[in-house]
């Protein structure tokens, strides 16, 4: 599981049944090494039942955990990433200042 | 679950026998900063995406439920959708294939 925040939306029309009505985000892990600028990310995608928007922090869980947390049961669906919490706050004193800007 | 864009196709005679038939894609991840990644990594493609197309990459157990041949095969990697649109908080619209992307202001 990690923190992230939602910096953008994904759309696809031909797809794998149960991904049909499920919204795709977008979501960037903060890092708290991370140098302003620099580089590469590659961000994940995660399947969101809670409604996050642009710019939100979240919780992202990933595998079994994820497709409890988004469709509440386990089971056979093709996406092993979720949002499963839009968080309100957060106290880290160490974090660099890039954790609260909001998306260039 | 990560975006990618497709660099190729991959084939292999020799190969366990639970992937015979499959068709294997080579697939670049998508970075943040927009330039290509360095790195890239095979999925098992059902939908038939083609070079230049951007794709979702499933891992794991969700991928081997796209493949749909039961969970016990010899892959963990996934096409499990065709991409239209990314559309990202810095104003960038991320499209089908590389020639479809956009920057809008805000």
């Amino acid at each position: 599981m990690f923190l992230g925040r939602v910096i953008g939306e994904v759309w696809a029309t031909k797809k794998v049944d149960d991904l049909r009505s499920m919204r795709l985000l977008v979501v960037e892990s903060l890092d708290e090494h991370r140098e302003p600028g620099a580089p590469k990310v590659t961000p994940v995608v995660c399947a969101d039942t809670l409604g996050a928007a642009l710019g939100q922090h979240v919780v992202v869980a990933f595998g079994k955990a994820a497709r409890v947390a988004a469709l509440g049961a386990d089971g056979d669906f093709a996406f092993e990433a979720a949002v499963v919490g839009i968080v309100d706050d957060f106290d880290v004193p160490s974090a660099p200042a890039s954790w609260r800007k909001e998306p260039v | 679950m990560l975006i990618g864009t497709v660099v190729g196709n991959l084939w292999a005679t020799k190969k366990d026998p639970t992937l015979i038939g499959l068709r294997f894609l080579v697939i670049r991840p998508f970075t943040s900063d927009g330039r290509e990644s360095a790195e890239t990594l095979v999925a098992v493609d059902t939908l038939g995406a083609g070079i230049g197309e951007r794709v979702l990459v499933v891992f794991g157990r969700a991928a081997r439920h796209c493949i749909g041949r039961s969970h016990d095969i010899g892959f963990q990697t996934a096409v499990s959708a065709i991409i239209d649109k990314m559309e990202l908080a810095d104003g960038r619209v991320i499209g089908s294939t590389k020639d479809h992307d956009q920057s809008v202001k805000r």
